[in-house]
């Protein structure tokens, strides 16, 4: 009878950490809204494998660098349409400290690499099929894209539909003054 | 006891023959009802999204490859991740979302069963069962009258 209790108390303690577990990593949907609201907060974890090559892409690792971190797909019309901005801004900063990432989320690999092809995209891309990152985000469509400045934190603006290239030179500049 | 294994047996592969004749052969619109979009999270039968529109012509082309209905869904599952397949698979790591609930139930019965048990014990310790009344003895002149007139009313 005791041991059946401690069994009983285990399984319980077993399902509340599963739960505190859930309510911690789901933090993160979190940062689109508190970036729209004009604050500053810590970048999410991101760490996805390269769409092209072995290895694995770590956010964390772009440490004094600012990142502009863009979630898309080939499925996307919004992404057709920004792949030329995004392209033409990456290779304009690429030589003053600013990183292009490409989340590729929900996505054949073959339609991303017809799609990137096509576009002539240069930049650094990573695979996401499952669409993981988005919860960790707040992504709520695509495309959608992000700064994060040098100390690793996303700064507004948050773009919510295709990005423009002023959009894109206003968010850099602010990631970069911030 | 051979028999019931015979029996067994055979009971088995009946059940298995639809089950692998479907993974050989599969049709779209099973794999449409099996297999959920990833970024509206319906079944593909029920999704007209872009990405469930592309999984489906890509189901389209692997059927007339040939591909198995495990083979189609493994290669969805490597481009999106398990959460593609509508139910979990009955293999590997996926078993435990089968097993653990009956498990539970398993368990859950069994403790009750020991419980139960346990209470009615307990519960017989405490309260012994009545034993019946028994008569207080005759008074000897009472029971002499008694054998007197039960051997006047034999004779």
């Amino acid at each position: 009878m005791r041991a059946l209790r401690v069994v009983a108390v285990g399984v319980v303690v077993a399902l509340l950490g599963l739960l505190v577990w859930d309510v911690t990593q789901s933090n993160g949907s979190k940062v689109a809204s508190s970036v729209d609201k004009g604050q500053v907060v810590a970048a999410p974890k991101l760490v996805l494998p390269y769409h092209d090559r072995d290895g694995k892409f770590d956010l964390a690792s772009m440490r004094g660098k600012v990142v502009v971190v863009n979630f898309w797909a080939s499925w996307c019309i919004g992404c057709k349409k920004e792949a030329k901005a995004l392209d033409a801004a990456a290779k304009a900063w690429r030589d003053k400290g600013v990183v292009f990432v490409g989340v590729d989320v929900n996505d054949f690999r073959g339609a991303a690499s017809r799609f990137l092809d096509r576009h002539d995209v240069g930049y650094t891309i990573v695979r996401d099929g499952q669409g993981s990152s988005l919860g960790k985000w707040g992504v709520t469509g695509l495309p959608e894209t992000f700064f994060v400045n040098r100390k690793g934190r996303v700064v507004p603006p948050h773009v919510l539909a295709a990005a423009t290239r002023e959009q894109l030179e206003d968010g850099i500049r602010r990631a970069l003054a911030s | 006891m051979r028999r019931a294994i015979a029996l067994a047996a055979a009971v088995a592969l009946v059940a298995a023959w639809p089950a692998s004749a479907s993974d050989r052969h599969p049709t779209q619109g099973e794999l449409e009802r099996e297999l959920v979009c990833p970024t509206c999270h319906t079944t593909l039968d029920e999704s007209d999204a872009p990405i469930a529109r592309q999984m489906k012509a890509f189901i389209k082309r692997r059927i007339a490859a040939g591909a198995t209905k495990s083979q189609i869904e493994q290669e969805l599952v490597d481009e999106f991740g398990p959460s593609v397949l509508g139910v979990p698979r009955k293999s590997g790591f996926d078993l435990l979302a089968w097993v653990l609930p009956l498990g539970g139930i398993a368990v859950g019965g069994v403790a009750l069963a020991f419980g139960a048990w346990r209470w009615s014990r307990s519960r017989e310790r405490r309260d012994p069962p009545q034993q019946a009344p028994v008569a207080p003895p005759l008074d000897p002149e009472l029971e002499r009258r008694v054998d007197e007139e039960l051997a006047r009313f034999d004779a």
